[in-house]
């Protein structure tokens, strides 16, 4: 037996086993975590599961009738333009924000380390909390929001951000992107810290104006943090289901309602399960999308 | 159980007391939505202080959990003995045969009388022969107004509205939008409270849950976007739930509120203006009066080990049902003579609405179809589909999902 045990504990310490060992233990919580709960969707997608067969993996086979059911229905159109204009509209104004706050606090001014750091505040809070703030921010009576933009004459009536089918999904944006720009706020200024301040020297010395050092120096050497920002983003704001629930429901009539909530709903409140398996494997589908770009434009940079 | 109480109770055993029926200590497993404190934690507890061999294990599941808990729970055999389910979703759990079925035990039973229990809530248990629960407590809904505002706007306080139009040309006299004051409050929430406050009037209408686009449906939803529209309710009545909505009648912001006994005890601390209830408004005179029906019901499931005590304690809760009121903020599910009861105006009102409360279905598609209310009805209030025309296209879905 010692000898077993002094065995076992060389291949552990020499390497080889040691890397076995990891690569079977990742491997084991991949399976176990990620591509059983996969595929298990997946074969609830094609079938029929009310919530007292939800244990069983043995199940009615319908083909592919639970898509065509979902896919359908006139909900299912509206739903996923909205989508695409939450993810579209949220990235865009993250990003957009957040670089913008990096780059001022890229700046030395006293105290700009530690203005960023209060910005991560927001982030740091649960989206549940968020949510709840910002619906009292944005109620239609009473909400702080329209008490400013009336007292500043900005809007005659009020504006009810939640209830007003014309208005809810940008409440929920604007919610989204208030909790999203910190986050992409600290990535782009790890990215600009890492850019040599040499090389900004050296274009000052040869006349380049500030507009000029931004497109030739930062953006070409930010493309690798910007990539990141945008898929990491893209699958952060997919995800994003708390400030829904919180906000608005997807409500009134669907007008502010998304995939993930959708899927939550059919699943969840309306137990039928297959249909809201299809939504979460077509959302399953341009994740790994998103992923794949990401991957290839990472490894871009690295072989560069 | 510790050893003490097992000798003493082998030691009851031993001398022949009528303890010999359960000569094992028994343990029942109670999922409940209520927190410590609330009815069904002080109806364990006096149950077993009465019961020394019959211990109850009390856990709260969130609300909206307890069916997706049960059916995971029922789907591998960790079901709890009793459960309370909200009533409509009884008919999800009935025809699986996951539940108990009460009759034979209530024909011999001394202490419970079908007969006595309102039909609404009998109608949420009762599965032709069978008895799946027996109603823990019941609410229903009713008009709350502010008396001091009625008499400001020259209303007449003793004589609140009784029908639909009334209780627009009310909504319309008592709102004030330069004070913030909207004539109604209720909630059209795409949740099941927003069903739970539309379904009467589709009942009070001529129509049911399966027959959702009727004449008087069409009227009742017309009504609603009226009042939307027209700025006498507010259009966060689509976001509020049921407790919001009537925090803004509490808060003086609203004239006349729809909503359920629950409300009255917060609002004996927060409202302090005279306010009284009143009857839901009906379509026009002398027509069929309708109300929602609140609350859920006691059952067992149907492979407990106890069957015969957990019938016990289910006979126990029904015993004391003219303690709901009082204590637990429910009126009675059955009729029974409530002592000096809370609020005795508001009592006496929601207690006559209870006679016309009706349940949600029963059928086992019950949340699709709930949910098709709610978008028809959200769909006319945002001003998205004519009333008419989205009871039309709810009706379509709604053959379909009973198809």
């Amino acid at each position: 037996m010692p000898r077993f045990k002094t065995g076992l504990m060389n291949g552990l310490i020499d390497g080889k086993g040691f890397d076995t060992t990891l690569v079977l233990l990742s491997l084991g919580y991949l399976l176990v975590f990620s591509a059983f709960p996969l595929i298990f969707n997946l074969i609830m997608s094609f079938q029929q599961v009310d919530l007292f067969s939800l244990a069983q993996l043995v199940r009615p086979f319908v083909g592919w009738d639970n898509y065509r059911d979902v896919l359908t229905r006139p909900e299912s159109w509206p739903i996923f333009l909205n989508t695409v204009k939450f993810v579209g509209i949220s990235l865009l104004a993250q990003v957009s924000v957040g670089f913008a706050l990096a780059l001022f606090f890229q700046q030395s001014f006293p105290g700009a380390t530690f203005l960023r750091g209060l910005f991560l505040a927001g982030w740091i809070m649960p989206a549940l909390v968020v949510g709840a703030v910002w619906s009292w921010v944005l109620a239609g009576d009473y909400g702080v929001l329209n008490y400013g933009l009336q007292s500043l004459g900005l809007v005659r009536d009020k504006i009810f951000w939640l209830s007003d089918p014309a208005w809810t999904l940008y409440a929920v944006i604007i919610a989204n992107v208030w909790l999203g720009i910190p986050f992409n706020m600290i990535l782009l200024s790890v990215g600009l810290a890492g850019i040599p301040d040499d090389l900004y020297e050296a274009a000052k010395m040869d006349g380049a104006t500030c507009l000029q050092r931004f497109t030739t120096i930062t953006l070409p050497m930010m493309r690798a943090q910007l990539g990141a920002v945008i898929s990491l983003g893209t699958i952060f704001t997919l995800q994003q289901f708390d400030l829904f629930a919180a906000l608005t429901q997807g409500g009134p009539a669907n007008a502010s309602n998304v995939f993930q909530y959708w899927s939550w709903q059919l699943s969840f409140e309306n137990y039928e399960i297959g249909q809201g398996s299809v939504i979460s494997m077509l959302m399953i589908l341009f994740v790994i999308l998103v992923a794949v770009v990401y991957v290839r434009s990472t490894r871009h940079e690295q072989a560069s | 159980m510790n050893p003490l109480k097992i000798m003493f109770l082998s030691a009851l055993g031993l001398s022949g007391s009528w303890t010999m029926a359960h000569s094992a200590p028994v343990e029942l497993d109670l999922w409940t939505i209520d927190q410590p404190g609330e009815y069904h934690y002080v109806m364990a507890r006096e149950f077993d202080q009465q019961h020394a061999d019959i211990t109850i294990n009390v856990r709260t599941v969130q609300f909206r959990d307890v069916v997706n808990d049960l059916a995971r729970a029922v789907a591998t055999g960790n079901g709890p003995d009793v459960t309370y389910i909200d009533n409509p979703d009884m008919a999800l759990f009935a025809p699986r045969h996951l539940l108990l079925d009460l009759a034979p035990y209530v024909r011999k039973s001394d202490i419970v009388d079908i007969d006595r229990i309102f039909p609404g809530p009998l109608a949420s248990v009762r599965f032709d022969d069978s008895l799946y629960g027996l109603p823990r407590g019941s609410n229903t809904l009713a008009l709350y107004y502010n008396a001091d505002m009625f008499e400001a706007a020259g209303l007449d306080p003793d004589q609140p509205p009784t029908t639909w139009e009334q209780l627009y040309q009310y909504a319309k006299a008592l709102t004030d939008s330069s004070e913030n004051v909207y004539g109604l409050a209720f909630s059209a929430i795409n949740s099941e409270e927003g069903t739970f406050q539309f379904l009467p009037w589709v009942q009070m209408g001529g129509g049911d849950y399966n027959n959702i686009a009727t004449p008087g449906a069409k009227r009742a939803l017309t009504l609603w976007t009226r009042l939307i529209e027209e700025g006498l309710a507010s259009r966060d009545t689509l976001i509020r739930s049921q407790y919001e909505s009537t925090g803004t009648f509490n808060a003086g912001n609203a004239a006349m509120a729809i909503s359920g006994p629950w409300e009255l005890p917060r609002m004996s601390e927060e409202a302090d203006f005279n306010y009284r209830v009143a009857m839901l408004p009906v379509p026009e005179k002398k027509a069929k009066r309708a109300s929602a029906l609140g609350e859920g019901v006691n059952t067992i499931l149907a492979n407990t080990r106890y069957p015969k005590e957990a019938f016990e304690f289910l006979e126990f809760m029904h015993a004391n049902m003219d303690r709901v009121w009082n204590e637990f903020g429910m009126l009675p599910a059955s009729r029974v003579e409530v002592k000096d009861p809370n609020f005795p105006q508001a009592y006496a009102v929601f207690d006559e609405s209870m006679k016309y409360a009706r349940t949600r279905g029963p059928t086992p598609e019950w949340q699709k179809i709930s949910q098709t209310i709610q978008q028809a009805v959200q769909s006319a209030l945002t001003g998205q589909v004519e009333p008419a025309v989205a009871l039309e296209n709810a009706q379509l879905k709604i053959d379909r999902i009973l198809d």
